[in-house]
C-alpha cells in the first residue's frame, strides 16, 4: 500500500474546492451521489473506492487552482473521463478529489487545412468523427466502446480498439497537449507540429500515463481522409488454430492490411450467439475472425475483400459472410460487441485481461490460455484484436465455485497467465492499462529498474504524490 | 419450377436524412441497401429452390444504381436478375409499378411463383405485390408467415391475419407477400458475392417493354401527394412546482384539481 499519509477533505476545504469552481459543481457529502464516481466498469466491487468530493471543472485555469489547493492539503486527485475504463485508473483508491472531466466537453477547432483536430478532454470520441465526416477526415484512434468513452481517457490510457492493425493506437494521433501538472502549472506539450525535436517527447511520455503525470486541458489529434467503405467478413473455423494461425499469413501473403482483425474462441462465439439469439450456423464453429477492410474506392475494395476471403478459405475457413453494407456488418459485429455483456450475464465472478505478444506468438498465447482454463475447469471467452496480438480472455468462474474458491484460484491461474505471456515476450495490458487492477503483476512482465524509472519519473512531475496515487505500481 | 422474387433498393434508415424545409428524404444521404423485408421472400424462394430444384430469378425496378440491391441476393444464391430501368419510369406509383413489372415479367419467361416482401421500408404501402397479382391475373396470397409446397404445384400455406391465422391450400401458379416470420434471411457468402460480383445483370427498358407511356412514371401514376409533412405534437404542459417544501400544498391542490378534469382519482389534501 501507499506510505505517503493523505489528509481528510475537510468542510473547509470542501467550501474552497466550490469556490473555485462554482457550488453546483462540487458533490461532496451526499453519499449517493459519490457513489456513482467510486468504481469504473470493471465488474465485481473488488476495484472500488469512494472519493471524499467530486469536482466538475470548467478550464484549465480551475484544474490549476485544485491541484495548487490539493498539493497545500495534501489531498489526493483522480482525475476521471466517462469512467468507461477496465483496470480501475479513474477509481480514487485513496479518497480525495475525483475530477470529473465531463463539463469540458469542446471540439475547439477543426482545421482542414493542416488535417487536425483540437478537442477538450471530455469530447466523446465518437463524436469528434460524426462532426469530422462533413469535411471528410477521419480520427483513427477510435476505441471500441464508441458511444461513450471520452477522448481525454483514450490519451490517458493509450487506447487502441478495433482499427488498431491498420491505424494503430490513440498515441499515433496525439501531436499536442496542454496539461496541468500534478503541482498546477499549466504547461503546453507538442503542437499543430508533423516533426517536433524540441527537447523530450513529452507528449508521448503524457500518452498512456494513466493520470498519474497530468490532466490535459486540451489535445491536438492528426487527421487522416475518411475511408468511405468498409466490407466485413465474418470467418468461421473448425478450432482456434486455424483461425489464429490464419492471422499473420492474411497479410503477409496477401500484402493487404485490414482496419481490424478480430478473434472469438468457441466459448466467446457460443455464449454471444446465444445471447443474442442469433440464426448463423454456429454450433460447428471452433474461432472465428471478423476481418474489416476499408477504403476509398468500392471496387478496389472488393478486389481486397476477395483476396483476403479466399485467403481465410484456402487456410481452413469453412464459411466466409460478407458485410457490404452498415445492417448486415451491424449484424456481424454485435457478435463481438456482445460477448462480453453475454459472460456479465453468466457470471458476475470474472477477471477480464488484456494480454498482448508479437503479433506471430499469438496461436501459442491462445492454446496456453485454454490449456490453462481446462486444467482449473474455468472457462475463457478468448476476443480481441489478433491482428495486434492483443486478447482479450474473461477468466470465468464457474456459477457453482463459492467466492472462497474463487479467490483463491483466480490469484494462482492470473500467475499461470501472466508465465506464460512474459516467456513468449509479451505484456499484461495492451490498451486497457495497469490501473490499480494490474499492478501486483507487474513485476511478473517489467524489471525492477524499469520500475524504478517509472517512479523516478513520477516523483520529478509530482513531488507529493497526490495525483492519482495507488496506479500501475505502489510509491 | 421457376421462382420469381420481387426486390427493391431503399434508403438504409439508420443513416438517413430528412430535408426540413421539403419535407422529403435527402436521397443520398444513406447508403442504399435491399428492402430489408424484401430479404424474408429471398429467403423462402432459396429455401424453395433447395428443396424442389426451382431456379430464382430477383427482378426489381429502379434507376441503374438498384442493381446493387440485385446482385446482393444474387449473392445469397439467386441465379440470375433483371433490372427494370428507364427515365419514362421515374415517378411511377405503386400502380404503375405493378404494370410495368408484370409487363417485364411476362418478357422473361414462365414462371410458377411470385414472391413479394409484405412492403418496402420507404414508400410502405404494401400494394404492389397484390397489384402485380392483377395485372398479371394470377391468385395473391398477402401476409405469408408459413408455405409448403408439395408435388405437381400443390401448396399449404397460412396468413397472419388480424385474429389469427388463416389456414389455406391451394395450386400454383400464385403470388404470395411475406411476412418476417416465414424464415430468417441468410447472410450472403464470399463465393456467392464473387459469383454475384460478375454475373451478368440483364436490363430491360422502354425499348424492350415498349409500354404505353401514358400509362407508365408519373403520368400514369393515379396517386398524387398533396404534402408531406411532421405531424407536430401538441403537448400543453402545466408545470406545478414545489421548491424546499414551500408550495407543496398548493402544487398538490392543483394536481389534485387536474386530475379531477380528466376524471382520474383526486382526493382531499
Amino acid at each position: 500500500m501507499d506510505k505517503v499519509k493523505y489528509r481528510t477533505l475537510t468542510p473547509e476545504i470542501a467550501a474552497e474546492l466550490k469556490r473555485i469552481v462554482g457550488d453546483a459543481y462540487v458533490i461532496y457529502g451526499d453519499k449517493e451521489r459519490l457513489e456513482v464516481f467510486s468504481h469504473d466498469e470493471i465488474p465485481g466491487t473488488e476495484y472500488r473506492g469512494m472519493p471524499e468530493a467530486v469536482v466538475r471543472p470548467d478550464s484549465a485555469a480551475q484544474i490549476s487552482a485544485i491541484m495548487k489547493l490539493a498539493n497545500l492539503e495534501k489531498i489526493p486527485v483522480t482525475p476521471r473521463g466517462a469512467g468507461s475504463g477496465l483496470s480501475g485508473g479513474a477509481v480514487p483508491v485513496s479518497g480525495g478529489i475525483v475530477l470529473c472531466l465531463d463539463r469540458m466537453n469542446r471540439i475547439l477547432d477543426i482545421d482542414v487545412e493542416n488535417m487536425m483536430v483540437e478537442v477538450e478532454p471530455g469530447v466523446v470520441t465518437n463524436e469528434i468523427n460524426e462532426a469530422l465526416r462533413k469535411h471528410k477526415l477521419f480520427y483513427a484512434g477510435y476505441p471500441m466502446s464508441l458511444e461513450t468513452c471520452f477522448i481525454g481517457g483514450n490519451v490517458a490510457e493509450n487506447a487502441g480498439g478495433g482499427k488498431a492493425v491498420k491505424y494503430g493506437v490513440t498515441s499515433r494521433y496525439v501531436l499536442g497537449l496542454e496539461v496541468v501538472t500534478p503541482t498546477g502549472e499549466i504547461v503546453e506539450l507538442g503542437g499543430k507540429l508533423v516533426k517536433d525535436v524540441t527537447g523530450y517527447n513529452m507528449v508521448q511520455l503524457m500518452v498512456g500515463s494513466e493520470g498519474t503525470l497530468g490532466i490535459f486541458t486540451r489535445i491536438v489529434l492528426k487527421l487522416i481522409p475518411l475511408p468511405e467503405f468498409q466490407v466485413d467478413l465474418l470467418c468461421m473455423f473448425r478450432n482456434t488454430e486455424e483461425a489464429v494461425g490464419a492471422v499473420p499469413r492474411l497479410m503477409t501473403v496477401s500484402g493487404i492490411i485490414p482496419a481490424s482483425i478480430e478473434y472469438m474462441n468457441r466459448i466467446a462465439v457460443k455464449g454471444a450467439c446465444e445471447y443474442l439469439n442469433e440464426s448463423i450456423p454456429y454450433e460447428d464453429c471452433g474461432a472465428m475472425l471478423l476481418v474489416s477492410l476499408d477504403g476509398t474506392d468500392q471496387e478496389r475494395l472488393a478486389d481486397e475483400y476477395e483476396a483476403v476471403g479466399l485467403l481465410c478459405r484456402e487456410h481452413g475457413a469453412y464459411e466466409v459472410y460478407v458485410a457490404d453494407n452498415p445492417s448486415i456488418s451491424e449484424r456481424l459485429w454485435r457478435i463481438r460487441r456482445n460477448i462480453g455483456e453475454a459472460f456479465n450475464v453468466f457470471s458476475k465472478r470474472q477477471s477480464g485481461e488484456d494480454m498482448v505478444v508479437p503479433p506471430a506468438s499469438l496461436p501459442a498465447m491462445v492454446a496456453g490460455l485454454e490449456r490453462i482454463a481446462e486444467r482449473y475447469g474455468i472457462s475463457v471467452p478468448c476476443f480481441g484484436h489478433a491482428g495486434d496480438g492483443n486478447v482479450h480472455a474473461r477468466l470465468v468462474c464457474p456459477p457453482e465455485w463459492s467466492d472462497d474458491k474463487w479467490n483463491s484460484e483466480l490469484p494462482m491461474i492470473l500467475d499461470e497467465c501472466y508465465r506464460d505471456v512474459a516467456a513468449l515476450g509479451g505484456r499484461i495490458s495492451g490498451e486497457h492499462g495497469i490501473g490499480c487492477k494490474r499492478k501486483k503483476y507487474m513485476d511478473k512482465v517489467v524489471s525492477p529498474e524499469y520500475i524504478s524509472m517509472l517512479r523516478a519519473v513520477k516523483k520529478a512531475f509530482d513531488p507529493n504524490w497526490i495525483m492519482n496515487p495507488g496506479k500501475i505500481f505502489d510509491l | 419450377m421457376h421462382i420469381i422474387v420481387t426486390v427493391k433498393q431503399v434508403p438504409e434508415t439508420r443513416t438517413l436524412r430528412m430535408d426540413e424545409a421539403t419535407g422529403t428524404l435527402v436521397r443520398d444521404s444513406g447508403t442504399a441497401i435491399v428492402n430489408p423485408l424484401d430479404l424474408y421472400a429471398v429467403e423462402l424462394a432459396l429455401q424453395l429452390k433447395e428443396l424442389h430444384n426451382a431456379h430464382v430469378t430477383a427482378i426489381s425496378m429502379g434507376p441503374p444504381h438498384a442493381e446493387k440491391a440485385l446482385r446482393e441476393v444474387m449473392s445469397m444464391g439467386v441465379d440470375d436478375a433483371v433490372l427494370v430501368s428507364d427515365r419514362a419510369y421515374a415517378g411511377s406509383d405503386a400502380w404503375s409499378t405493378a404494370w410495368i413489372l408484370a409487363a417485364a415479367i411476362n418478357t422473361v419467361k414462365d414462371f410458377d411463383l411470385i414472391i413479394c416482401g409484405e412492403r418496402a421500408t420507404d414508400g410502405d404501402t404494401g400494394q404492389v405485390g397484390p397489384e402485380l397479382a392483377a395485372a398479371l391475373n394470377i391468385n395473391a396470397l398477402t401476409y405469408v408467415n408459413h408455405f409448403e409446397l408439395a408435388s405437381a404445384g400443390d401448396f399449404t400455406a397460412s396468413r397472419l391475419v388480424e385474429d389469427g391465422e388463416e389456414q389455406l391450400a391451394g395450386k400454383l401458379p400464385m403470388l404470395l407477400t411475406v411476412v418476417k416470420e416465414i424464415a430468417v434471411p441468410r447472410l450472403p457468402v464470399l463465393e456467392g458475392k464473387i459469383r454475384a460480383r460478375r454475373a451478368p445483370v440483364k436490363t430491360l427498358g422502354q425499348n424492350e417493354l415498349k409500354l404505353d407511356e401514358r400509362l407508365v412514371g408519373l403520368q400514369g401514376a393515379p396517386t398524387r401527394v398533396d404534402k408531406i409533412f411532421r405531424p407536430q405534437i401538441m403537448r400543453d404542459c402545466i408545470m406545478a412546482s414545489a421548491t424546499q417544501g414551500q408550495g407543496a400544498l398548493a402544487a398538490v391542490k392543483q394536481l389534485n384539481e387536474f386530475l379531477l378534469t380528466r376524471r382520474i382519482g383526486g382526493g382531499g389534501v
